[in-house]
């Protein structure tokens, strides 16, 4: 059992302490992925933060039946928080510089920031879920049966949602 | 190069340059105060459990006062009786 189960298996045994480690453990891909999908970094940790509240409420309250694993449960609650919040939130300013972690490179940061406007961009025509279903094959390197895991859907829904984006995107370049 | 080819690599030289995003300093903290702030039950919860834990001292309460009104109903209604009933001799 890796550092993470054990990490869940000490909340589940009361430990509120060991929630923090989920934290450490997971936060960076979390946020990455919330960014990706939300297209800025400041709304994506807002979305990252209530998906980890309601995975502690569910873990302390034993909902969590354990069928997937941690991480794929994880990435479903953050990947739903960031759809319905995609479609209902106004994009909120970026973080000021004073809130970026110190120990990141200033070049990388920058680089990153600009990736991210730019992808942000270029898929604002799509609805959230077909984003989403397009950052987790092409981004996060999830295969279509782990995407439907995590989107709680059919693969099926999963393959037409990946071929209405690149359709979508293939016809915005064709009109740009 | 096909069309196809240059939307893959597109999103793979973007995937390459947004790897590098983490949380701002104190993300981590800041998700700890939120789940306290939630797991803090407020005043009304408080209440609210502790009335429920009194609840069945509340109900025996209430259903030793029905017996014990209706014994004394009963008392009252035998000492009327018996007067009604009585002749007063002088």
């Amino acid at each position: 059992m890796d550092i993470l189960e054990k990490a869940v298996d000490r909340v589940l045994g009361g430990d509120r302490s060991a929630f923090q480690q989920i934290v450490d453990l997971t936060s960076q891909k979390l946020v990455r992925l919330g960014a990706r999908i939300m297209g800025n970094q400041a709304d994506a940790e807002d979305v990252v933060q209530e998906a980890y509240v309601k995975a502690y409420r569910a873990l302390t309250a034993g909902e969590f039946d354990r069928r997937s694993s941690t991480n794929t449960w994880l990435y479903r609650i953050v990947v739903n928080g960031a759809i319905d919040a995609k479609r209902s939130r106004t994009r909120r300013a970026e973080a000021s510089d004073e809130q970026i972690d110190p120990g990141w490179d200033g070049a990388a940061r920058a680089e990153a920031r600009l990736a991210l406007a730019e992808l942000d961009d270029w898929l604002r025509a799509l609805p959230a879920d077909q984003r989403a279903a397009l950052v987790l094959q092409s981004m996060e390197g999830l295969n279509n049966s782990e995407i439907a895991q995590v989107m709680g859907v059919s693969e099926g829904a999963v393959e037409q949602r990946l071929v209405r984006a690149r359709a979508t995107l293939r016809q915005k370049r064709e009109q740009s | 190069m096909s069309e196809q080819e240059d939307f893959e690599q597109r999103l793979s030289r973007l995937a390459g340059a947004t790897d590098a995003l983490r949380p701002s300093a104190g993300f981590s903290a800041r998700v700890m105060l939120a789940i306290d702030a939630q797991a803090a039950p407020t005043f009304f919860e408080t209440t609210w459990l502790s009335a429920r834990r009194l609840l069945p001292v509340a109900a025996i309460a209430a259903a030793m006062a029905v017996v014990w009104a209706v014994q004394v109903d009963g008392a009252v209604d035998d000492t009327l009786a018996a007067s009604y009933a009585s002749v007063e001799l002088e």
